[in-house]
């Protein structure tokens, strides 16, 4: 046994440990710091692997980067995390456990059946030295055979950027008082008893010989107090539970 | 297996794989989801080093190096995604969000 | 595997360890007092002659005070959150060449723990993961505020973390390696300006990346003028909120830290390092740095804050865009081969 496996056993276990943290933690915050724990390691791998550059990249850019931004959305979408098992781990949590430690073991088997065919190509260490370092190497790579892909990948960054942005955008109040004024209001409370100080509405009675129906067209709210119409949903907002 | 061969990372490879899918089907919080998606992702990456390594190629290398870049794509766009999602209907639970379905 | 070459690696990394503490907690005292003069007053003269002694009456008095954790804060994470902080903040000075071999009892000792071929890269990764130790120590404390300081502290370091990568491309592109060994001996060579011969010095080269690797600097280790997540007037104190005692010293020295490898690092990359005119020497190094750290504390006593629009629209709008600029110039320069090159 040598020391690389022995070291990369290590780490394999510390990974797979971490990657059992995601899936079995109550808190989401406590699956991410699985998931970091994880990917470390994985970097770590990628060190005894002899792939420097991409081990930093790993750290700089999922470890780094994805996961700290998972971890900013957990928290803002749900600050305080409900633990999701209520006190007992589900049924299908522990199904899924173990159909997937079966299917593990059938992946095994496969994979220790047979090795790994195909022809060995030229970068073994001494080349790659040579070159000076894995990350010449690795540039000399991807710049010459795979120019093509890297312009793909600028520009799908440069679309998930814009939809970022795109979804990201916070609600402008114009959008806000538009949806709202598609409702009109009449409060009770309210000591104008309506929310839009012009009546928009038509007189009851015949114009043009028809009856126009009161709200002008718009669905009528009553609203207890003064404050309830602040906060009525835009016609179509899906609001419920 | 004396020797650090691609067999050793094909079976971490696998086991971080399982353990992501079985994530994604049994959780119900759609940010746990998320993250058991991206340990999917880099399963799949560990294998491509482990290949890299065995077949002293460097194209292992550059196609990992290819999905992180778009594992960072997807995690921007999809968790963009969940927040107006979830800022709409404020909840994460992903058995509530079904209005495609009805 | 070299049993030496690691064992002689684990004791310079033991050394530098307890060099960085001590230079760290020194640190604190120079602060006080350099603050201290330019705001025209002494600052710490009490404890020991000059206030010496302060660092260590600091020391005894936060240990001694009592460790509370709130009560609806996650405990586990709590209690890891500043030991993370602190963990990663001196492993970025483990790249860090201090000179050149030693011979001692004869065997050769580089003065540098590791030399990685990515050791760079290496610490921008530990910039990254360093996010941590600030949004899970919010996240803990199960305070509404501290997690509101702890997210718009992670927001301003990941933007300014990706000022600080960028404006170290120009750097890579005219030394092409991301080695600190290798930038140091690009540095060593001469570049003829005209009429002047001159130290291959990267600031020379690089003005821009200088100015702004130097802000960027700043704003990643949350320093004046842009700590308002951690500023009294503010959150209270940020995600530091609920942390008392030697917990908040992790935080607090951490920082300090952060400070001392961000200038060695800024010596080394623009300044040359070790290099010096009349011999190659640690103590160059160490000049270059205390510079820097004077820099900082210069700025602290100076400079208003920053509010944090003004501070993420700086980044975004105004920083991001000279880098880029710097990279396709110097992209430029390399290609058409102007200078010693």
């Amino acid at each position: 046994m040598s020391l690389e496996v022995a070291v990369f056993s290590l780490l394999a276990l510390v990974s797979v440990l971490g990657a059992l943290g995601v899936v079995l933690a109550r808190n989401p915050v406590h699956s991410a710091i699985g998931l970091v724990l994880s990917f470390l390691n994985v970097a770590a791998i990628y060190l005894v692997a002899r792939a420097e550059f991409l081990a930093v990249v790993q750290v700089i850019v999922y470890a780094g980067a994805i996961i700290v931004l998972v971890v900013f959305v957990t928290m803002l979408v749900h600050p305080d995390d409900l633990p999701e098992f209520h006190g007992r781990r589900s049924l299908r949590l522990v199904t899924g456990l173990v159909l997937g430690a079966a299917l593990l073991a059938e992946v095994a088997a496969a994979v220790l059946a047979r090795g790994v065919r195909g022809a060995p190509g030229p970068w073994t260490d001494e080349v790659v030295a040579a070159v000076g370092g894995n990350t010449r190497a690795l540039g000399q790579v991807l710049y010459v055979d795979y120019t093509l892909g890297i312009q793909l990948t600028a520009l799908l960054l440069l679309a998930a950027t814009i939809a970022a942005i795109a979804l990201a955008r916070p609600e402008a109040i114009s959008d806000r008082v538009a949806a709202a004024r598609r409702v009109l209001t009449i409060s009770l409370a309210h000591p104008r008893g309506l929310d839009q100080p012009e009546l928009p509405l038509a007189l009851p009675g015949t114009q043009d010989g028809r009856v126009k129906a009161a709200g002008g067209g718009r669905p009528i709210v009553l609203a207890r107090s003064a404050d309830e119409f602040t906060e009525q949903p835009a016609w179509g907002e899906w609001r419920g539970r | 297996m004396s020797e650090l061969s691609a067999t050793h990372f094909l079976l971490l490879s696998a086991a971080l794989f399982i353990i992501g899918m079985v994530g994604v089907l049994t959780r119900r919080n759609v940010l746990v989801i998320f993250m058991c998606i991206e340990l999917m992702l880099n399963a799949v990456n560990v294998s491509l080093i482990g290949f890299a390594w065995e077949l002293h190629q460097l194209t292992g290398q550059v196609f990992a190096l290819f999905v992180i870049a778009i594992a960072a794509a997807e995690a921007v766009v999809g968790l963009g995604i969940v927040m107006a999602l979830t800022r709409r209907t404020d909840t994460v639970d992903i058995d509530e969000l079904r209005q495609l379905r009805e | 595997m070299d049993w030496q070459r690691l064992i002689v690696s684990y004791l310079a990394g033991f050394v530098l360890l307890t060099v960085l503490l001590g230079l760290m907690a020194y640190m604190t005292w120079f602060e006080r007092r350099v603050l201290a003069r330019m705001q025209h007053r002494v600052g710490p003269n009490r404890t020991g002659p000059f206030g010496l002694l302060q660092p260590i009456a600091d020391g005894i008095k936060l240990l001694a005070k009592e460790d509370i954790v709130p009560a609806n804060a996650d405990r586990l994470v709590f209690l890891v959150a500043p030991l993370l902080s602190f963990a990663l903040a001196p492993l970025g000075a483990a790249v860090i060449p201090f000179g050149d071999t030693l011979q001692l009892f004869g065997i050769e000792i580089p003065l540098l723990v590791a030399d990685i071929n990515v050791a760079v890269l290496y610490v921008l990764a530990l910039g990254s993961v360093g996010v941590y130790g600030i949004i899970l120590g919010g996240y803990a404390s199960g305070n509404r505020y501290s997690l509101l300081g702890a997210l718009r502290s992670t927001a301003q370091v990941i933007s300014y973390e990706l000022v600080l990568g960028l404006s170290l491309v120009g750097v890579f592109i005219l030394s092409g390696s991301l080695s600190l060994q290798d930038i140091l001996r690009e540095q060593q060579r001469m570049l003829v300006l005209g009429p002047l011969t001159l130290p291959n010095w990267y600031i020379l080269s690089q003005p821009l990346a200088f100015a702004l690797f130097l802000i960027a600097a700043v704003a990643e280790t949350n320093r004046a003028p842009f700590d308002l997540p951690e500023a009294e007037t503010e959150l209270v104190a940020g995600y530091l909120t609920e942390y008392s005692g030697f917990r908040f010293s992790f935080y607090f020295l951490a920082e300090y830290i952060n400070m001392i490898v961000v200038s060695l690092l800024a010596a080394t990359l623009f300044l040359g390092g070790i290099d010096g005119p009349f011999a190659d020497g640690v103590w160059w190094l160490a000049l270059k740095a205390l510079f820097f750290l004077f820099f900082y504390v210069w700025l602290r006593a100076t400079l208003p804050r920053f509010r944090y629009d003004q501070l993420m629209g700086l980044a975004w709008k105004v920083l991001l865009p000279l880098a880029l600029l710097n990279i396709g110039l110097t992209g430029l320069v390399r290609l058409w081969g102007i200078g010693a090159l």
